[in-house]
């Protein structure tokens, strides 16, 4: 979600086979950069994976380029690795946020499961409750909000969205990226 | 020659040029859209429809509003299969004729409630595809709405959004009228302005949302002077 | 070959049969809402067997998407789709349209007999696929005050059901000038079932209360399966219920420490299986009436059981 020059990502901690709970501990959201986050939803083994190979490529980018991963080169990247696997996808719909290492600019992108890139210019939601998020957000959100209203909001979406959602929820977190500092909350929810 | 592009379902494009008799099925059902959203508060009870028909990505008609009052107190919102919707409606009609005329007097919203119960569950094994909400006052002046699953599970709540954008829209009530999650609560109860204000605002985000939902709204408020309505103009895209 | 036929009708129903004097109102009520008079009398569902049909090729695929008896013989299985023997009404679709008929289910419910009486305890969460449609549906169902039943599976069986043996006990009641036993109770709901059988109604119940033979409590299935016993735990959370409930259970328990566990069970299962949650319903049935213990928010209870097994940091 974007903000007056910040950004916030945020997730619930689920780790679940179909109804089952397993672990109530699982980050779905990684760093790539010292501003720009990755939040992969999905099959709990493709998370990893798409998460480690963004990890190479982008270690790899940065050696090469000798210069960060820009959001918009992490978007690329996330398009053409899930492409890749067009006729056997990965079960994930990676959401990117970040702000532009030098402007500052903030970025929010979302992916479907084979990479179709969608970039808008509010908020992109992803996962099992994307139809609740989509309501709570198309309805809480407003533009340029500061860092302290923007984590009011992307929380208050996302708890609300998890607490109507059978298989999201069991804790939160949330973090507002902004140009000097990266702030982690994590958020109670309800735990059944 | 004869070149075969396999699909990913497994079957080839030259089997289906040469294939025989061709079963076609028939589907009783098809899902018209429309969302409802209803609220209850202290001496009103507020329930309001989208006035969007559709089929698949085709728009049937941009002016017709799913609510039903089915006496002065007392408002049903279906959305769903819209032929469904007609039958019903019409055998709860003709129900609460018999109704009126057998006691003298009219249903209560709990009367009506356990009614359409009923009328769904007796189509248990081919189920009417509606979702349905009613809303009314009960014998207190109170607002109650009751919700329902396609086969007559009955729930009555004191807000909720079926339909279309159900999924979209619960979670917002949940927390603006429920007031779950928030950590400062409000101390007075919800009035009726808030109430109309939250109903407007929904189906504005439903209507962003969802194609299924747009065009308009029609909002009918219960109290006890009976029941008036408002509309409002919603996406025409 | 007419919209009749084709929908089924004209085999069980007069209706449809041409606008002839059958075609009052009286007659469409009685076929359409059958069942205000005859609780039993639901509608047929369209049939697929019907020799035009068949000719035609039409295949309609009936929506609860299930092989299933009727009083007219067996309904074809939807192509690519086997017998289905276990009920999973989560959400049944029909192929052809796509649509999704999803009904609440999803539940865990238990209770037990101890040496003060019956123990009745459940969730209040309903879904439909993932969806959680509601955060507070009454599990328990209060048949009198001296009998209650739980729900577990299409909560909208359960409902019509249990309020039909309500009515069936209250009947019992006058015309015997004697409250009906537990036993009784249970085996006209298990006939209920077992008159469905196969038509894909989805019911997990126990029936507990207290007679002139003690305290009772029967499992009721939609099979027709009907079991006494000292304790059950139904639902999709069950395993997880029982676990806490198998370790700490034994007969001697006093009052609060047997609601104390069903508590506890619930909380546990409820904190495990996506599909139970939202408030924990305790109810004890002693002699001469049940008793509701408490109706509290699982939330609620997360610090008092969770201990320092998992903390959530709030900063």
């Amino acid at each position: 979600m974007k903000g007056k020059n910040c950004v916030a990502i945020a997730a619930d901690r689920r780790f679940g086979v179909q109804l089952q709970t397993i672990g109530t501990d699982m980050d779905k959201i990684f760093e790539i950069g010292p501003k720009l986050f990755v939040g992969i939803p999905g099959l709990a083994t493709d998370t990893q994976t798409v998460h480690e190979r963004l990890r190479f490529r982008t270690n790899v980018y940065e050696l090469r380029e000798n210069r960060p991963v820009t959001p918009q080169v992490l978007s690329a990247m996330v398009t053409n690795l899930l492409y890749e696997h067009r006729f056997g996808p990965y079960f994930v719909e990676p959401v990117i946020a970040g702000l532009d290492p030098k402007t500052n600019e903030p970025f929010v992108c979302g992916f479907d499961v084979i990479g179709c890139p969608c970039e808008p210019e509010d908020f992109i939601v992803s996962g099992t409750c994307e139809e609740q998020l989509l309501g709570m957000c198309e309805s809480l959100y407003e533009p340029n909000l500061e860092p302290d209203q923007l984590f009011e909001t992307i929380s208050q979406a996302l708890v609300n969205a998890c607490d109507r959602d059978a298989i999201s929820g069991w804790g939160a977190k949330v973090y507002i990226i902004e140009s000097d500092k990266v702030t982690i909350r994590k958020v109670r929810t309800r735990m059944d | 020659m004869a070149m075969s592009l396999m699909r990913p379902g497994g079957f080839s494009y030259s089997e289906l040029a040469n294939a025989g008799p061709v079963q076609h099925h028939f589907s009783p059902y098809t899902d018209n859209g429309g969302s409802i959203v209803a609220v209850a508060g202290k001496g009103f009870a507020l329930i309001a429809s989208d006035t969007r028909l559709s089929t698949g990505y085709s728009i049937l008609t941009r002016d017709q509003p799913k609510l039903y009052d089915l006496n002065s107190n007392t408002v049903l919102g279906c959305s769903g299969c819209w032929c469904d919707v007609l039958s019903e409606t019409r055998l709860i009609e003709a129900r609460m004729k018999l109704y009126k005329h057998e006691h003298q007097k009219e249903m209560s919203p709990g009367a009506v409630a356990q009614m359409l119960a009923t009328i769904l569950y007796s189509r248990r094994f081919f189920p009417y595809y509606v979702s349905n909400v009613v809303a009314g006052l009960d014998a207190n002046g109170q607002g109650v709405v009751y919700s329902y699953d396609p086969v007559g599970h009955c729930d009555q709540n004191l807000f909720h959004a079926g339909g279309s954008s159900g999924a979209l829209l619960q979670p917002l009530l949940d927390n603006q009228i429920g007031l779950l999650n928030m950590e400062i609560k409000p101390t007075e109860p919800l009035t009726l302005e808030r109430a109309k204000g939250i109903i407007k605002d929904v189906f504005i985000s439903a209507a962003e949302r969802d194609i299924y939902t747009g065009d308009g709204i029609l909002l009918k408020i219960i109290t006890k002077d009976g029941i008036t309505q408002e509309s409002m103009k919603l996406r025409h895209d | 070959m007419a919209l009749d036929s084709l929908c089924g009708f004209s085999t069980s129903q007069p209706a449809f049969k041409g606008f002839s004097s059958m075609c009052t109102l009286q007659n469409d009520l009685d076929v359409f809402t059958g069942n205000f008079k005859n609780n039993l009398q639901l509608m047929n569902p369209p049939a697929a067997h019907i020799p035009e049909l068949e000719a035609m090729k039409v295949d309609y695929k009936d929506p609860l998407h299930r092989e299933r008896k009727t009083p007219y013989g067996f309904y074809k299985t939807p192509l690519g789709y086997g017998p289905v023997e276990v009920p999973d009404v989560g959400a049944v679709t029909a192929p052809d349209s796509g649509l999704k008929i999803k009904m609440a289910h999803g539940t865990t419910t238990l209770g037990f007999k101890f040496k003060g009486g019956v123990i009745i305890a459940v969730d209040s969460r309903a879904t439909g696929g993932m969806f959680i449609g509601s955060q507070e549906v009454k599990k328990v169902i209060e048949i009198n005050d001296c009998l209650l039943g739980t729900m577990a599976g299409g909560a909208a069986d359960c409902t019509y059901w249990e309020r039909f043996l309500s009515k069936q006990c209250r009947l019992y009641e006058l015309r015997n000038r004697e409250k009906i036993s537990v036993a009784a109770a249970s085996k006209l709901l298990a006939n209920i079932c077992f008159h469905y059988k196969g038509y894909g109604l989805s019911m997990g119940t126990m029936i507990a209360g207290w007679d002139k033979r003690g305290p009772g409590l029967y499992y009721v299935d939609d099979d027709g399966r009907r079991a006494p016993g000292n304790l059950f735990s139904v639902g999709s959370g069950s395993t997880y219920a029982l676990g806490v409930l198998d370790g700490s259970y034994k007969w001697d328990l006093t009052d609060e420490e047997a609601q104390e566990l069903g508590r506890r069970a619930i909380f546990h299962a409820t904190h495990r299986d996506a599909a139970s949650g939202g408030v924990v319903r305790v109810y004890h049935v002693k002699e001469g009436g049940w008793e509701k213990i408490s109706e509290v928010d699982n939330d609620k209870y997360w610090e008092k059981y969770s201990g320092d097994k998992m903390p959530i940091v709030i900063n």
